[in-house]
C-alpha cells in the first residue's frame, strides 16, 4: 500500500462526499518477535498490518472510523465516516484540524535499517544470548520476549497537511527464576531502544541472573518506617513520575479540569532539582519522529524547569480551545504496541519524557542516606495521578542504612504521596536509561513510608 | 472463506509439522465518549486479519497479516510460520503430540435480545449524554466522562486435526467516571457495567441512578481519610476478592506457568491451600459474562474449571499444548489478544465461589477491620505468590459497623497465608467486564467479581 496515495485519495473522496474537513492517518507496521519459554525460543513470529483512520467533519460534527481495508474499499470507509458524522451531535469545542507547518528533518531520521530488517531468526539469536548469560545451575529463564517494530505513517488533511514519518524500536522483557533450598526468587529486566545494535544482550542476561540471585537472599521486611527515603531504579521511577507528570500537564486534562496542575502555570510544583522535557525529537526516544500523529512538527517542550511549571502539552484539538499552538503531542502510537494504532484518534499525550540528570552517581545518593531503601522492582509501579497517592508492593530491594546498602528485602509496601514527595528534598542521579516513553535516571524520593508484612 | 482456509491446511505438506492452524478474525466496534457534556468521540473501528501457526518439535512459528484472505495469503503465512518454527526447533528438546485432538465442525452465533447494530445511533448517543448529565449532581463535580462501547468479533478457524469452526463474540460496555474537586483535593470514582451481551445489557441501566451514585462516591472521597497501614482483618468486596482470585491464584493456575515450574502452584494438586470456605473457579461459560466465549483461540470449547474446592487445590487452566504435556483434557483457555498476538493459557471469569454469609451479617460479625471496596488494579506474582491489589476506597469497621471512609490503598501479603485466614464468604456473586494482561501486555476481555470475603491482609495507603 502506498500510504501517501491512499491517504490523499481517501481525503479527496471524503471532501467530494460533503466533508467540510477530513483527515486520514495511514500506517504500515512490520513486527518480528521471539518468545522465550523455559530457556528455549518457543515461538518465532512475523506480523504485517496496514490500516487507515479517517476523521470526517461536517461543521462541528465529527465521525471517526478505521479499517485494514482487507474487506472493504476506501469509498466504503468514507461512507461509514460520513454516516457517523451525520448522526453525531456538535462538539462545541472543536475548532479545526491542524494547518500545515514546515517540517524540519528527514522522515527517515529516526528509522534504523538494521532494526527494521530484523527477523525472528535474528531475534532468536539475540534472545538466546540473554538466556545463555542468565541461566545457571539454579537460575532459569522461564519467560522472555524480544520484539522489533518498524512503522511508517502518513497524514493527509483537507487543510494541506501532507506529511509522515518512519521509526523503529526494539523491546525486550525477560524474567529469571532462581531457586535453592530456601525458596525462589525472580529477576525482571527490560530493554528498549530505537536501534538493535545498541543493546548488549549478554550484559542484560548477566544483570537478570544477578537480580534473580539477589532476590533469593531477600527476606520479608517486618518493620514499619514512617519517614524513609526511597531510591527507585530508572525502570520503576520512570513509570511513576511519568504517570503523575504526563497526566498533570496533559492539555486535555487541563481543559476538562481534571489536572491538579490546571491553574499552576508558572508556579513551583516540585523541587529545584527536577527539570523535565517532553522531547518529540529525542535522539533515543522510541516515539521520536519529525511530525506527530496529526502531522504537526514535533518539538522539545520544557515542562518543568527547576521545579517550576513551564508548559502543558497540546494536540491540536486542545490547543485550539486555548488559542495556543499545538506542541506536537497529538499521539496515536505507543512503544509497547504499534499494531492497531490506526483505529485510535489522536490523544494529547507525551512523546519522550526526559528528566535532566543530576551530577551524582547512584552510589553517591546512597552514601548520603541515613535510612532508606533502594528499590529495583515493584509488583508494578503505580500512582494515582489525580491525588499522587501510591502504595506499591516491593518485590526486590535493599535496605540503606548509614549510607550503605544493606540486606535485600521483599514483600514490603512503599507508601506515600508523589506530589508531596517531589516537592521535598528529592535527589536525581546521573544514570539515564530508556524505558518506554521515558529517559530517566534513578531518583531518590523523600518523605515516604515503608511498611513490612 | 472457511473453504479456502480448509483447502490450504489440507494441502499442507511441510515435513516435521506436528500441528498447524489458520485463524481469521474480523473486528468491528463502536465507541461513544462524552466529556463534560460534549461528544468527544463517535467512532466505528473495523479491522481484519489472518494468522497461521505451525508446530515443529516443541516450537511454534506464527505469521499474521491484515491482507485480504486468499489461498495464496494463507499459504504464505503457513510457509513463513514453518520457517520460524524450524529455526526455533533447533533448540527443541521433545516432540509434542497433538494426535489426540478431536476435530470439531461447528458454527456458533451469539443470540442477543437487542443487536446493537439495530439500535439507532440517536438512541445510543442519548444514552451516553444521559450518563454524562447524571453525573452533574453538585458544582464540585468538575469533570464528567461517559463511555459506551460495543464490539463484535467474528472468528474462523481450521486446523490439521480437522476442525472447522466459525463463531462470534459480542460485548457491550458502559462506563462513567466523574471527578470531584474541592480546593486542592481531587478524587474520582467509577461505575462500569459490561458483558458478553447485546444492547439489552445497556437498556438495563438507569443512567441517572448509575451516574449519580458514582458522583456521590467521588464527592464522599473529598473528605476521606488516609487508611491505616499494617496487617489487619479485611473484608474485601466482590471486585477486590475477584482481583485477588484473578491476579494471584488465577495467573499462577495458568498451566503454561506450571509445565515449566515457574508457578508457585506447581505440584499443588490435592493439597489443602486454604480454609474450607475457599472455592475458586474459572468459568468461560458464564451467561453474559465478559470473559465467556464458545471457543478459545485454538478452537477448544470453553469450560468451567474447578481450581480450588473447599480449600483443596484441584487443577489448572490449559491450552492444547499444556493439556497434552500434563495428560489432561484441554480446558479452553488458550487465548490470544488478536491475530497479531500469541496464544497462551489465559483466564476467562475467575472468582471465589459464593459462601453462606449474608453481606450485612458478615460486616456486623467483624469487630475491627477494614471494608475495602472498588477494585482498581492488581499485579500477578506467579513465582512468589505475593499479592498487590489496589482499591479506590474503604470503610474502617468498628464493632461490626462500617464507619470512617478512607481512600486509595493497596492490599498485600502471601496468598497461601491469606487463603488460610479466610473465615467468611458472602452469598452473593456479582461480575463486571474487565480486561486482563499477562506479562504486562496481551490484553483480552475477562470478567472480574465474586463474593464478599474476609481474611487477614497487609494494608497500606498514601
Amino acid at each position: 500500500m502506498n500510504l501517501a496515495d491512499i491517504a490523499d485519495k481517501t481525503v479527496s473522496l471524503a471532501e467530494k462526499s460533503g466533508a467540510t474537513q477530513a483527515e486520514v492517518y495511514a500506517v504500515h507496521v512490520k513486527i518480528a518477535s521471539v518468545y522465550i519459554d523455559d530457556d528455549i525460543p518457543k515461538i518465532g513470529s512475523s506480523m504485517i498490518e496496514s490500516g487507515i483512520g479517517l476523521k470526517y467533519i461536517i461543521g462541528k460534527r465529527i465521525g471517526f472510523t478505521s479499517s485494514t481495508l482487507a474487506q472493504e474499499r476506501p469509498a466504503d470507509v468514507v461512507e461509514r465516516a460520513k454516516s457517523l458524522a451525520n448522526s453525531s451531535s456538535e462538539d462545541s469545542k472543536f475548532v479545526s484540524l491542524p494547518d500545515p507547518k514546515k517540517v524540519s528533518g528527514s522522515p527517515d531520521k529516526f528509522h534504523d535499517k538494521e532494526t527494521a530488517s530484523a527477523d525472528s531468526e535474528l531475534l532468536m539469536e539475540k534472545a538466546m544470548e540473554v538466556v545463555k548469560a542468565a541461566a545457571s545451575s539454579n537460575v532459569s529463564v522461564p519467560n522472555g520476549s524480544l520484539r522489533t517494530s518498524s512503522i511508517r505513517y502518513h497524514i493527509n488533511n483537507s487543510l494541506g497537511v501532507n506529511t509522515g514519518s518512519k521509526g523503529t524500536l526494539i523491546f525486550g522483557f525477560f524474567t529469571a527464576k532462581s531457586q535453592d533450598t530456601g525458596g525462589v526468587g525472580e529477576g525482571v529486566q527490560r530493554c528498549w531502544s530505537r536501534e538493535i545494535g545498541t543493546i548488549d544482550f549478554g550484559k542484560l542476561g548477566e544483570k537478570l541472573q544477578s537480580q534473580a540471585l539477589s532476590v533469593l537472599k531477600a527476606k520479608a521486611f517486618k518493620e514499619k518506617w514512617d519517614d524513609a527515603v526511597a531510591i527507585l531504579t530508572p525502570s520503576e521511577g520512570a513509570e511513576m513520575i511519568y504517570d503523575l507528570v504526563a497526566s498533570a500537564v496533559s492539555g486535555e486534562n487541563v481543559n476538562k479540569r481534571s489536572s491538579p496542575w490546571a491553574d499552576k502555570m508558572g508556579e513551583k510544583v516540585a523541587s529545584d532539582v527536577l527539570t523535565i522535557h517532553d522531547n518529540g525529537l529525542s535522539e533515543k526516544g522510541l516515539l521520536s519522529s519529525v511530525v506527530d500523529d496529526e502531522g504537526v512538527p514535533t518539538q522539545n517542550t520544557t515542562i518543568l524547569e527547576k521545579g517550576v511549571l513551564q508548559s502543558y502539552l497540546f494536540d491540536s484539538y486542545n490547543a485550539n480551545q486555548l488559542e495556543l499552538p499545538s506542541t506536537g503531542n497529538g499521539i496515536r502510537r505507543a512503544p509497547r504496541e504499534l499494531a492497531g494504532r490506526f483505529s485510535m484518534t489522536p490523544s494529547c499525550a507525551g512523546t519522550t519524557m526526559e528528566i535532566k540528570p543530576g551530577s551524582k552517581s547512584v552510589e553517591d545518593l546512597i552514601g548520603e542516606i541515613k535510612r532508606g531503601v533502594y528499590i529495583e522492582h515493584f509488583a508494578y509501579p503505580l500512582v494515582d495521578p489525580m491525588t499522587g497517592a501510591f502504595s506499591n508492593e516491593v518485590r526486590n530491594a535493599r535496605i540503606i542504612e548509614n549510607g550503605e546498602l544493606g540486606d535485600p528485602i521483599k514483600y514490603a509496601l512503599w507508601i506515600g504521596n508523589l506530589f508531596d514527595s517531589i516537592k521535598g528534598d528529592m535527589q536525581i542521579a546521573n544514570n539515564l536509561e530508556v524505558h518506554d516513553k521515558k529517559i530517566v535516571p534513578s531518583i531518590a524520593f523523600p518523605n515516604t513510608e515503608l511498611v513490612g508484612q | 472463506m472457511l473453504d479456502t482456509m480448509t483447502k490450504v491446511i489440507d494441502d499442507l505438506s511441510e515435513k516435521d509439522v506436528a500441528f498447524a492452524d489458520i485463524r481469521q478474525e474480523s473486528h468491528a466496534s463502536t465507541q461513544i465518549l462524552v466529556v463534560n457534556g460534549d461528544l468527544r468521540r463517535f467512532s466505528r473501528a473495523t479491522k481484519a486479519g489472518t494468522v497461521a501457526r505451525v508446530l515443529i518439535g516443541e516450537c511454534w512459528g506464527m505469521a499474521s497479516t491484515s491482507e485480504a484472505l486468499t489461498a495464496e495469503v494463507c499459504k504464505n503465512l503457513l510457509s513463513s510460520s514453518a520457517k520460524s518454527a524450524k529455526a526455533n526447533a533447533k533448540f527443541s528438546r521433545k516432540n509434542l503430540d497433538f494426535s489426540e485432538i478431536k476435530p470439531i465442525e461447528k458454527s456458533v452465533w451469539q443470540e442477543s435480545k437487542v443487536d446493537p447494530a439495530e439500535v439507532s445511533t440517536e438512541e445510543k448517543l442519548e444514552f451516553v449524554m444521559a450518563l454524562d448529565k447524571g453525573q452533574k449532581i453538585d458544582d464540585r463535580i468538575v469533570n464528567t466522562n461517559s463511555v459506551y462501547n460495543d464490539a463484535k468479533r467474528i472468528f474462523r478457524l481450521v486446523n490439521t486435526a480437522g476442525s472447522r469452526l466459525e463463531w462470534d463474540e459480542l460485548r457491550t460496555l458502559a462506563i462513567v467516571q466523574p471527578i470531584a474537586r474541592q480546593g486542592e483535593r481531587m478524587h474520582f470514582d467509577y461505575n462500569v457495567k459490561g458483558g458478553r451481551a447485546g444492547y439489552e445489557l445497556i437498556q438495563q441501566i438507569d443512567p441517572d441512578a448509575f451516574s449519580a451514585e458514582c458522583s456521590k462516591g467521588a464527592l464522599d472521597l473529598l473528605t476521606a481519610e488516609k487508611p491505616p497501614s499494617g496487617k489487619m482483618t479485611v473484608v474485601a468486596d466482590g471486585g477486590i476478592s475477584g482481583l485477588i482470585a484473578h491476579e494471584v491464584c488465577g495467573h499462577a493456575s495458568e498451566a503454561d506457568e506450571v509445565v515449566k515450574g515457574r508457578s508457585f502452584l506447581t505440584g499443588q494438586v490435592g493439597n489443602q491451600l486454604g480454609t474450607e470456605h475457599v472455592t475458586m473457579v474459572d468459568d468461560g461459560t458464564l451467561k453474559e459474562a465478559s470473559g465467556s466465549y464458545p471457543f478459545d483461540s485454538e478452537g477448544t470449547p470453553a469450560s468451567r474449571t474447578m481450581i480450588i474446592e473447599n480449600g483443596v487445590f484441584k487443577g489448572y487452566l490449559h491450552t492444547l499444548e499444556t493439556a497434552g504435556l500434563m495428560g489432561v483434557n484441554p480446558t479452553g483457555n488458550g487465548r490470544a489478544q488478536d491475530y497479531n498476538r500469541r496464544i497462551f493459557a489465559r483466564m476467562t471469569s475467575t472468582f471465589f465461589d459464593k459462601g453462606d454469609w449474608n453481606d450485612e451479617e458478615l460486616i456486623a460479625d467483624t469487630k475491627d477491620g477494614l471494608y475495602v471496596i472498588k477494585a482498581m488494579s492488581g499485579m500477578e506474582d506467579v513465582v512468589g505468590g505475593g499479592v498487590q491489589c489496589s482499591a479506590l476506597k474503604g470503610y474502617i469497621i468498628k464493632d461490626g459497623e462500617a464507619t470512617q471512609l478512607v481512600r486509595s490503598m493497596s492490599l498485600a501479603g502471601k496468598v497461601l497465608e491469606i487463603l488460610k485466614t479466610v473465615d467468611a464468604v458472602g452469598n452473593k456473586l456479582e461480575f463486571w467486564g474487565g480486561s486482563c494482561g499477562k506479562g504486562e501486555e496481551d490484553f483480552l476481555p475477562v470478567s472480574s467479581g465474586g463474593p464478599l470475603m474476609r481474611a487477614e491482609m497487609v494494608v497500606g495507603g498514601g
